[in-house]
C-alpha cells in the first residue's frame, strides 16, 4: 500500500512536470500552430542561467526571475530572427528549423557550462512529509511545482479566454489575413506568442531541475513525454495539456514499478498511439474542423 | 612548461636513451636482435620514435561524471613518460574520443580511431554496452584491446573468441561473490535488496551475490541508464521490506538514489559496488543542495563499497603519492581524483605491456607478452592479473571498505576469487613499492 501511494505520488509529480512542459507546446500551437521542437533545449539554457546565478550567491526566486524574464527575451528573439523568415512557407520548415535550433542551443549550453552534471537547488525541502510512521513521496518541494503548474495553468485560461491579447493571439494563429484585416498587429502577436510560451517552457524547466541534476540534455526526456501529453489533451487546450501531462505521469510510473522500467519509452508510444486511433484529435480536441 | 621546452627535454631525453642502446648494441658485438637494435616502424602506428594509442570514453552525456576525468589521467602518465624517453625511445601519442556513452557512437569513434588515425592499440575503451559494439570489430581487424574499462566478464572469459581482448579491473560477478561472503558472515539477518543496472553490469554482479546469499534476497530491482526517474524502483525496495541495498550502479546513479531514498524517508544501510561508490563525485554531484533542503554533502557517509586499487583516500600509500607527483607535474587543470588514479594505473600497465613486447613490437607480440607475462607484473592494483593463455581476466582482488566523509575504512583484507566457483581466499602478497617515477622495467618477453 505503501508502495502504491509513494509510486502515485512520484508519478503525479514528474507527471505534474510533463504538464507544464506540455502547457508551452500548447501555447506556442495555439499562438503560431507551430510545433516547438526547440521549447526544451530553450528551457535548459535559462535553468543554466538560474543555476549560475544560484551557485554566485543569488537567490533562487530572483534566479527564477531572471530565469522566466531571458526566457521571455530568448522567445521572442527567436522567433522574430529565426522562424520569421520560415512562416509562412510549408509548415514542415518551421518544425525542421526548430529541430536545428534545438540541437544547436544543447550544444551551445555544452560549450559554455560544459557537460558535467550539476545538482539544481530547490526552494523547499526534499525530505518525505511524514505522517505517523511512515513518510510519503510527498516533498514540499513538489507541493510547490504542483501549485506552479496549476496556477500557470489558470494563467493561461484566462489569457486566452478574457484579454483581448489572448483573443488577438488566436486570430492571428488561425487566420493572419482575416486577423490583419481586422487591425491585429499579427507580427507582434506571434513574437508574444514565442516569448510567452518559453517562459512557460523556462518554467517547466526550472521545476523539473529542482532537487535533482541537471546536464545540457537533462530536457530531452520530457520533450518526448511534455509532446505526448501535449497531443493526448489535443495540443489545442491547456485543461488537456494538464490532463494529459498527469496521466503519462502515472501511467509511466506505474509501468516502471509494476511491469519493467525498460518498459518506460516504450509504454509512452503506446499510449499516443492508442489515443489516437480512439480519438484522432486527442483527449480534449474541441472541434475537429477548426482551420482558416 | 612551454610547448617547445618540453619538447626539447624529450628529444634530449631521446637521445640519451638511443645512445645508451647504441652503447649496449656495440657490446653486444653487432648480433642484432634484443634491446640492441634500432627502431624499425615495426607494425600499424609504431614509428621509429612513436606509438599511437587510442581509447573512447563517455565525455558527455548520463556516464561523463567521474569518467571523463579518466583519460585526463592517463595523458598525465603519458606525459610523465614521454618526458622520461618514452618506452624504448618511443613516445606514446593517446588519442581519445566522446562516445557520449552510446554504443553507436562507440562504434563510429573506433572506427575513426582504426581506420583513419591508425592506432597501435585500444586502450581502456570504457563501458560494457559500448565496448561490446566495437569487440567483434577489433579482433576481426586483429587491434589489441588493452584492459577495456568495465567489469564484464565479455573480455577475458573466452580469449579464443577475443583473442585480442584483454580485461583489467575486478570482474562484476567476482565483486558480486566477495560482497555476498561479506554480508552473510557480517550482516546474516539483514534483508537485502538490489538496485542494478538493467545490463550485464548488473546481471554479473547480481549473479555473484545469489552464489552467497540467495536466501537474504527480497526484491531486485533495476533502472535503465537514462531514465533518471528511479522513484518507483526505491520505493519497490523499500516496500520489499530491504534495509540493506546493494548498489550495481553507476555514480550518478548512486545521487540519484539518494535523493530519492531522501524523499521517501528510506534509511537502509547501502552498499555500492566500486563502480557508483566515488564519495567525492557524489558529493561534488549533490553540493547544489547543501545551501538549501540537504544538511550536508555527505550522504553517503557510512555507506560500504570495494576497492581494487589505493584513492585520494589513502595519501600515505606510495603508489598514491608517486601519482600525486605525476599528477602535479604533468597533468592538467583540476585535482587528483580516484578517476585519474585509474586512468594511470591502467597507463601503468599498459607501459609494462608494451616494454615486454620488445624494442620492435608487433600487434600479436604485445598479445602473446601479456598472456606470458602479465601475471607477474607488479603494479598499484591490490592483488595481481589473471593473464593467461586461457584468460584474459584482470585483476581479482578486492577489499571491502567502508566511506567516512570522504575517505574509506578498511573492513576486510583484500580477498582474491574467480568466475563461478572458486573459492575466495585471502591475498598472502604485499603490494609492491612504486618504482622509480612510477615507470616500469620490465623485460621483453618477445623475440
Amino acid at each position: 500500500m505503501q508502495q502504491f501511494v509513494n509510486v502515485t505520488l512520484t508519478g503525479l509529480i514528474s507527471g505534474s512536470v510533463y504538464a507544464a512542459f506540455a502547457l508551452a507546446l500548447v501555447l506556442i500551437w495555439r499562438s503560431t500552430r507551430i510545433v516547438n521542437f526547440a521549447q526544451g533545449s530553450m528551457a535548459a539554457a535559462t535553468s543554466f542561467i538560474a543555476l549560475a546565478l544560484i551557485q554566485s550567491g543569488w537567490s533562487y526566486w530572483l534566479a527564477l526571475v531572471v530565469a522566466l524574464v531571458s526566457g521571455f527575451v530568448l522567445g521572442a528573439v527567436v522567433e522574430r530572427v529565426v522562424i520569421r523568415p520560415v512562416e509562412g512557407g510549408p509548415e514542415l520548415n518551421a518544425v525542421i528549423v526548430t529541430l536545428g535550433l534545438f540541437i544547436a542551443f544543447q550544444a551551445l549550453i555544452a560549450i559554455v557550462y560544459g557537460s558535467s552534471f550539476e545538482s539544481f537547488p530547490a526552494p523547499f525541502g526534499l525530505r518525505g512529509f511524514s505522517i505517523g510512521d511512515t513518510t510519503i513521496a510527498l516533498t514540499p518541494n513538489s507541493l510547490y511545482v504542483l501549485g506552479a503548474v496549476v496556477v500557470t495553468m489558470v494563467g493561461l485560461i484566462a489569457l486566452f479566454r478574457f484579454t483581448r491579447v489572448g483573443l488577438a493571439m488566436r486570430a492571428s494563429a488561425f487566420g493572419q489575413e482575416v486577423a490583419r484585416l481586422l487591425g491585429v498587429r499579427v507580427g507582434r502577436m506571434l513574437t508574444l506568442g514565442w516569448a510567452l510560451a518559453a517562459v512557460v517552457g523556462s518554467l517547466s524547466g526550472l521545476l523539473i531541475a529542482g532537487g535533482g541534476l541537471v546536464w545540457p540534455a537533462y530536457m530531452d526526456a520530457l520533450i518526448v513525454f511534455g509532446f505526448v501529453a501535449a497531443v493526448l489533451g489535443g495540443l489545442d487546450s491547456p485543461v488537456g495539456a494538464v490532463v494529459g501531462g498527469l496521466s503519462i505521469g502515472l501511467a509511466l510510473a506505474y509501468v516502471s514499478a509494476y511491469i519493467d522500467p525498460a518498459l518506460v519509452n516504450l509504454a509512452a508510444l503506446v499510449i499516443l498511439m492508442v489515443v489516437l486511433l480512439v480519438r484522432p484529435g486527442g483527449l480534449f480536441a474541441s472541434s475537429t474542423a477548426r482551420r482558416a | 612548461m612551454t610547448r617547445s621546452s618540453r619538447r626539447l627535454t624529450r628529444i634530449l631525453a631521446t637521445a640519451t636513451v638511443a645512445s645508451t642502446l647504441a652503447a649496449c648494441g656495440g657490446g653486444d658485438g653487432g648480433s642484432g636482435g634484443g634491446g640492441g637494435g634500432e627502431n624499425e616502424a615495426s607494425d600499424i602506428g609504431i614509428t621509429e620514435d612513436s606509438i599511437k594509442i587510442g581509447a573512447h570514453y563517455p565525455l558527455t552525456g548520463v556516464a561523463a561524471p567521474g569518467y571523463s576525468e579518466i583519460p585526463t589521467g592517463v595523458q598525465a602518465y603519458f606525459d610523465c613518460l614521454n618526458q622520461e624517453g618514452g618506452i624504448n625511445g618511443r613516445e606514446i601519442e593517446y588519442i581519445y574520443r566522446d562516445d557520449a556513452y552510446n554504443p553507436t557512437n562507440t562504434s563510429a569513434v573506433v572506427n575513426q580511431l582504426v581506420l583513419e588515425d591508425e592506432v597501435f592499440a585500444i586502450m581502456g575503451g570504457l563501458g560494457t554496452p559500448t565496448h561490446s559494439a566495437v569487440l567483434e570489430f577489433l579482433n576481426a581487424e586483429g587491434v589489441p584491446d588493452l584492459f577495456v574499462a568495465s567489469g564484464s566478464r565479455l573480455w577475458g572469459e573466452n580469449p579464443e573468441d577475443y583473442p585480442y581482448t584483454f580485461g583489467w579491473q575486478t570482474d562484476y560477478e567476482s565483486e558480486g561473490k566477495i560482497i555476498g561472503q561479506y554480508i552473510a558472515e557480517n550482516f546474516p539477518d539483514a534483508r537485502v535488496g538490489l538496485f542494478l543496472q538493467d545490463d550485464d553490469f548488473g546481471e554479473d554482479g547480481e549473479r555473484g551475490i545469489r552464489e552467497y546469499i540467495d536466501d537474504q534476497i527480497v526484491a531486485a530491482e533495476r533502472y535503465v541508464p537514462g531514465n533518471t526517474d528511479v522513484g518507483p524502483q526505491i520505493a519497490a525496495l523499500q516496500a520489499a521490506g530491504a534495509d540493506f541495498v546493494v548498489g550495481f550502479n553507476v555514480p550518478s546513479y548512486t545521487a540519484l538514489s539518494q535523493l530519492v531514498a531522501l524523499r521517501l524517508g528510506y534509511q537502509p544501510q547501502w552498499f555500492y559496488s566500486n563502480v557508483g561508490s566515488d564519495p567525492a563525485l557524489v558529493g561534488s554531484l549533490l553540493q547544489n543542495f547543501s545551501q538549501g533542503a540537504v544538511s550536508d554533502a555527505s550522504l553517503l557517509d557510512g555507506a560500504l563499497t570495494t576497492e581494487y586499487l589505493p584513492g585520494v583516500d589513502a595519501p600515505d600509500n606510495a603508489w598514491v603519492q608517486e601519482f600525486q607527483r605525476i599528477w602535479d607535474e604533468c597533468g592538467g587543470e583540476g585535482e587528483l581524483t580516484n578517476y585519474r588514479i585509474y586512468g594511470m594505473a591502467q597507463a601503468f600497465t599498459t607501459a609494462q605491456a608494451l616494454q615486454a613486447a620488445g624494442q620492435n613490437p608487433t600487434r600479436d607480440g604485445l598479445v602473446e607478452a601479456i598472456e606470458t607475462a602479465g601475471s607477474e607484473w607488479e603494479g598499484p592494483t591490490f592483488a595481481p592479473f589473471r593473464y593467461s593463455e586461457d584468460s584474459h581476466m584482470g585483476t581479482s582482488g578486492m577489499q571491502v571498505s567502508r566511506i567516512t566523509g570522504t575517505t574509506a575504512e578498511e573492513q576486510t583484507p583484500v580477498l582474491v576469487t574467480d568466475l563461478g566457483n572458486a573459492e575466495i581466499e585471502e591475498f598472502d602478497g604485499e603490494q609492491a613499492p612504486p618504482p622509480a617515477n612510477a615507470i616500469p622495467d620490465v623485460e621483453s618477453v618477445v623475440d
